[in-house]
């Protein structure tokens, strides 16, 4: 599909035709749902997916076409010129075909939405409620299948909710190409299996909840766990590796309690790796840093920042964390550059082999935003070998300042007590942390309580220098403050502001406002898929979203 | 003279499925003149005799020949569709059984016409003895080469493989049965983009025609298309053969010249209704097509055009008689069944419309319908008819349709009947419970003479 799209921007031959009389022009090849998404019109569908193989199977994207006497689906037909579609808004054919469709799918559905992990984010639901909402008139009992099968570790199968839109085989079968999902049985028997011998087991499995429009597939991970609307939803950029994948975080009373991949074409399409997905609780320690500790002994921000800008003084040496936001690297770098006399700044950033499934979307690294730190000119060239370096230098012992931005600023394997012994001997230690039980609090002279990724609003660049904004997820503890605004009042404690924004939005403004390299650009524009900074002209003030993908 | 023999002509001699018995007849003639025309003058003279489909569809098979794009660095492949499983239709049986060979020359005319050099014959799974035959057959025309690398010294190389299906009537579609034969599950394709003549088997060009079109070009071939043309009826020419079965004397396949009258056919060939019964009603194309009564078969004649004028259709020729004794909610139930069991279950409607009207009739026919419950069936199966990714749908809905729609008045008495039975259970359960709970005297059943009224809640229950 995405490539057919391509091909089409290559050589784009539009079409005319109108949709619900409104005249509309896309290009050749396009199907109907696509091209109705594009004046804002949703055909209703449940099996077809842009990036997966176009199966028919639904029937739930019927629409009438003029002059024809069948009803078209919306997915499989292709504009042509001077077509004239009527869609459920003005067609009661249309509205009868796929009110029909949904009393058939629901023939056999359990109607177990009281216990449904999807209910409330259900298409079922909604699509009841928007087109056909009429009580059933099947009287017999429904079809029994298996309600509580393990297709493998993370993914469970309630076979009676399933609608056999097949999103899932084909997930399997056409992006991971793992095949480990069939149907077996003819009509009304159906159901989803594992393939013999297999188990739905692969980098990306979490997937296919996703992509499931029912609650058919759920994470074993969280069933059962809570209603959607108790929690919190926020669209957010994952921090696990610089993919930057889409997602949206559901999150009761400080849990995450669901991770979904949003569509985003450009990056992620809507697929989403597990590790990713289940490791958000890794990015939230247990036990909290919440006031600045001196020499391991609790203490005010301003007794702290009194030892730490000292640091001013020396040559210092400076390990960052991946996975900061973009801001707080250019506030970070500018901090440096105006008060730190000699510095040596080095990423935690090692790469890392990937398996063939993983390669579809993972990056081989840990790093969510080292294109972030790049951008913002803190490291150059060869990063890994810069952060290899600087680990070496301070194997050696020769080192005076040092400070240390975020909890992973020395990789997991890095962080050894050899390491922390030699934090223990710097003469001055700055360490800007949120994990109150790593190592690193109990090695350095300073510690500042920072907050989580997940806790902080601002901009991601990605590997392939896509710019995204990731949105706070959870709220911060008392007590603590994102790195950008700690490096602020040490610069300030030096003697110079950096930055005045009071809010990470105020930041994200002020930083798009005074870096030339963004100039033009809105977080609303940025929020709509992204901006590649490589096309990106500075100054583009009529720059539209790269992506087109309305969510419907 | 409308019983003409063309494709039966020789299924009678008990040698005619060796090579000897079927040369003996004039067999493997045409083939070799074939191998030396032109391909497209072969295709030509299919289009002259106006041969259709014999599968169902009924459409002409030299067109479907064309479609076969005339550039393609694909190979092109030509399946024999014989997966025959349609109730009430065994008439390819007839050839793969009796005449394997005319089937195997039938299919090398046909791949000379598309240019094929591998065609498979896929046959119904169930089909044990004719599989055998015709397995024997081909592997004989091995021997002889006249399969094989150099077919008939021609140069033209031609491989021909017997594929038996696994139990699914759905494979019959061509779409699912190319699925089928690549090892995927038995669904059918949605077309676009799968259109067989252009991505077919493999992505590669596919012609597939049903046996007895095969079958019918070698007399084509050898008498030529406008000999053919005459046989029958104008837009349904040549000759067609029936499966007859159900309540008549004479059971059996028939060929007969299109344009047969319909009563005449069931007096005069299939010896009349059997125990001296009335005609109640036909299916004249197989269980798939619309049930036809008695009363509206005046004047019409076994052709495609007549049939589907009338209200049914030729279909695949599967022609069943049913007698006065029939009953047609359970005759309908009974055709629901199998096309509720073998729907391939891939999309909406045909998945759980056929089982949804299985389960109507079903309580229809035992006693436990509700009024309204012929409005339903109709509603459901309008709803599946043209919604889904294949014919199926149809042949699910026509039949469901056209029983309610020809024969109402069965199912309002079943109704009705169900109606009654369940008022007088209703009256048997309160006056139990009345009993139960003693209201009434036991011994003194109806309560009356003791003066006990029923209370309220009784009232409530039998205004059920």
């Amino acid at each position: 599909m995405s490539e057919q799209q391509s091909e089409h921007k290559a050589a784009p031959v539009m079409v005319n035709l109108t949709i619900d009389g409104k005249p509309v022009t896309v290009a050749k090849g396009t199907n109907l749902i696509e091209a109705a998404k594009s004046i804002g019109v949703t055909i209703p569908h449940y099996c077809y997916h842009p990036h997966l193989s176009v199966p028919g199977n639904c029937r739930m994207c019927q629409v009438e076409v003029k002059g024809q006497a069948k009803m078209n689906i919306g997915c499989n037909t292709a504009v042509a010129e001077g077509m004239e579609v009527l869609t459920q808004e003005t067609s009661q054919k249309s509205r009868d075909a796929q009110s029909s469709t949904l009393e058939f799918i629901l023939i056999n559905h359990p109607l177990d939405c009281t216990v449904c992990d999807q209910a409330g984010h259900c298409k079922l639901q909604d699509y009841h409620y928007d087109y056909n909402a009429k009580p059933s008139r099947f009287l017999e009992e429904k079809e029994h299948k298996v309600k509580a099968l393990p297709l493998g570790p993370t993914v469970m199968l309630d076979g009676e909710r399933c609608i056999m839109c097949t999103r899932c085989i084909r997930f399997c079968d056409e992006v991971t190409g793992t095949s480990e999902l069939g149907m077996l049985n003819r009509g009304d028997r159906s159901v989803i299996a594992v393939n013999e011998g297999h188990e739905l087991n692969n980098a990306l499995s979490g997937t296919v909840v996703d992509l499931c429009p029912v609650g058919a597939l759920t994470h074993r991970e969280w069933r059962f766990n809570t209603r959607i609307w108790f929690t919190k939803e926020t669209d957010s950029i994952c921090p696990g590796c610089s993919t930057g994948c889409n997602v949206k975080v559901a999150v009761r009373d400080r849990q995450v309690v669901q991770v979904k991949a949003r569509l985003n074409s450009q990056v992620n399409k809507e697929w989403l790796c597990d590790q990713g997905r289940y490791g958000f609780e890794r990015f939230l320690p247990g036990k909290r840093l919440t006031a600045p500790q001196v020499r391991g002994v609790d203490s005010t921000f301003d007794q702290a920042i009194a030892i730490a800008k000292t640091i001013s003084g020396g040559e210092t040496l400076v390990f960052v964390a991946p996975d900061l936001l973009t801001e707080e690297y250019i506030v970070l770098k500018r901090f440096l550059d105006k008060c730190v006399k000699q510095s040596q700044v080095a990423i935690a950033y090692r790469e890392r082999k990937l398996s063939k499934v993983e390669e579809i979307l993972i990056s081989p690294d840990y790093a969510a935003n080292f294109r972030g730190a790049e951008f913002s000119g803190l490291v150059t060239g060869d990063i890994q070998a810069g952060y290899e370096a600087a680990l070496e230098r301070l194997r050696s012992g020769t080192i005076t300042n040092l400070i240390l931005v975020g909890d992973r600023c020395l990789t997991a394997e890095d962080a050894t007590p050899e390491i922390c012994a030699k934090i223990k001997q710097a003469s001055l230690s700055i360490a800007i942390l949120t994990d109150a039980a790593s190592s690193l609090a109990a090695s350095a002279t300073v510690v500042l309580p920072e907050r989580s990724i997940l806790e902080k609003s601002g901009l991601l660049i990605n590997r392939k220098q896509r710019l995204q904004y990731t949105d706070r997820v959870v709220e911060f503890p008392d007590g603590t403050q994102p790195a950008w605004r700690l490096i602020n009042q040490l610069a300030v404690a030096c003697g110079s502001r950096i930055v005045s924004a009071q809010s990470d939005r105020d930041l994200t403004l002020e930083i798009l406002a005074s870096e030339s390299r963004l100039a033009g650009l809105k977080i609303a524009t940025i929020k709509q898929g992204g901006v590649c900074l490589d096309s990106y002209k500075p100054g583009d003030a009529n720059s539209r979203p790269s992506s087109s993908d309305a969510r419907v | 003279m409308k019983h003409r023999q063309i494709l039966l002509a020789n299924v009678d001699f008990p040698d005619q499925a060796t090579i000897a018995g079927y040369e003996s007849r004039g067999g493997y003639k045409t083939v070799r003149k074939v191998l030396g025309m032109d391909p497209l003058a072969v295709r030509e003279e299919v289009k002259k005799s106006g041969l259709r489909g014999r599968g169902g569809a009924g459409f002409p098979t030299g067109r479907k020949w064309d479609f076969i794009p005339a550039k393609c660095d694909k190979p092109v492949y030509l399946i024999n569709n014989a997966d025959e499983s349609e109730p009430g239709t065994f008439k390819d049986r007839v050839l793969l059984e009796r005449d394997p060979h005319l089937c195997i020359e039938g299919m090398i005319i046909a791949a000379w016409a598309v240019q094929s050099k591998w065609s498979c014959i896929y046959i119904r799974g169930e089909y044990g003895y004719p599989y055998v035959r015709i397995q024997r057959a081909v592997e004989e025309a091995y021997k002889h080469g006249y399969l094989g690398d150099n077919i008939f010294g021609s140069g033209f190389a031609h491989h021909m493989v017997v594929h038996r299906g696994a139990g699914a009537y759905i494979c019959g579609e061509e779409t699912a049965l190319l699925n089928s034969l690549e090892g995927k599950k038995g669904q059918p394709r949605l077309k676009p983009p799968y259109f067989p003549a252009v991505r077919g088997l493999y992505d590669a060009p596919t012609i597939v025609n049903n046996t007895e079109t095969l079958a019918a070009c070698v007399w084509i071939l050898e008498n030529g298309g406008e000999a053919y043309a005459k046989i029958g009826t104008e837009k349904s020419p040549g000759t067609k053969l029936f499966a007859c079965s159900g309540h008549i004397n004479k059971p059996g396949v028939y060929e007969v010249e299109m344009g047969y009258p319909v009563l005449d056919f069931i007096e005069d060939e299939l010896g009349g209704i059997w125990k001296g019964r009335k005609l109640k009603g036909i299916i004249p194309g197989g269980s798939s097509f619309p049930i036809m009564r008695a009363d509206q078969l005046q004047g019409v004649t076994l052709d495609y055009e007549s049939l589907v004028a009338a209200g049914s259709g030729l279909g695949s020729g599967g022609f069943m008689v049913m007698d006065d004794t029939t009953d047609m909610v359970e005759a309908a139930e009974n055709v629901a069944h199998f096309y509720a069991h073998e729907s391939c279950g891939q999309c909406t409607p045909c998945r759980e419309g056929g089982h949804w009207i299985e389960k109507i009739f079903h309580r229809v026919a035992h006693g436990r319908g509700l009024p309204g419950d012929m409005e339903l069936a109709r509603s459901v199966a309008n709803n599946v008819e043209g919604h889904t990714i294949c014919a199926f749908g149809e042949a699910l809905a026509w039949p469901a349709q056209a029983f309610i729609k020809r024969f109402p008045e069965e199912f309002t008495a079943r109704i009705e009947e169900a109606r009654i039975e369940e008022a007088r259970i209703e009256e048997a359960r309160i006056e139990e419970a009345r009993i139960e709970e003693g209201l009434v005297a036991i011994g003194n059943r109806n309560g009356k003479e003791n003066g006990a009224r029923p209370s309220m809640h009784y009232q409530l229950k039998s205004n059920h």
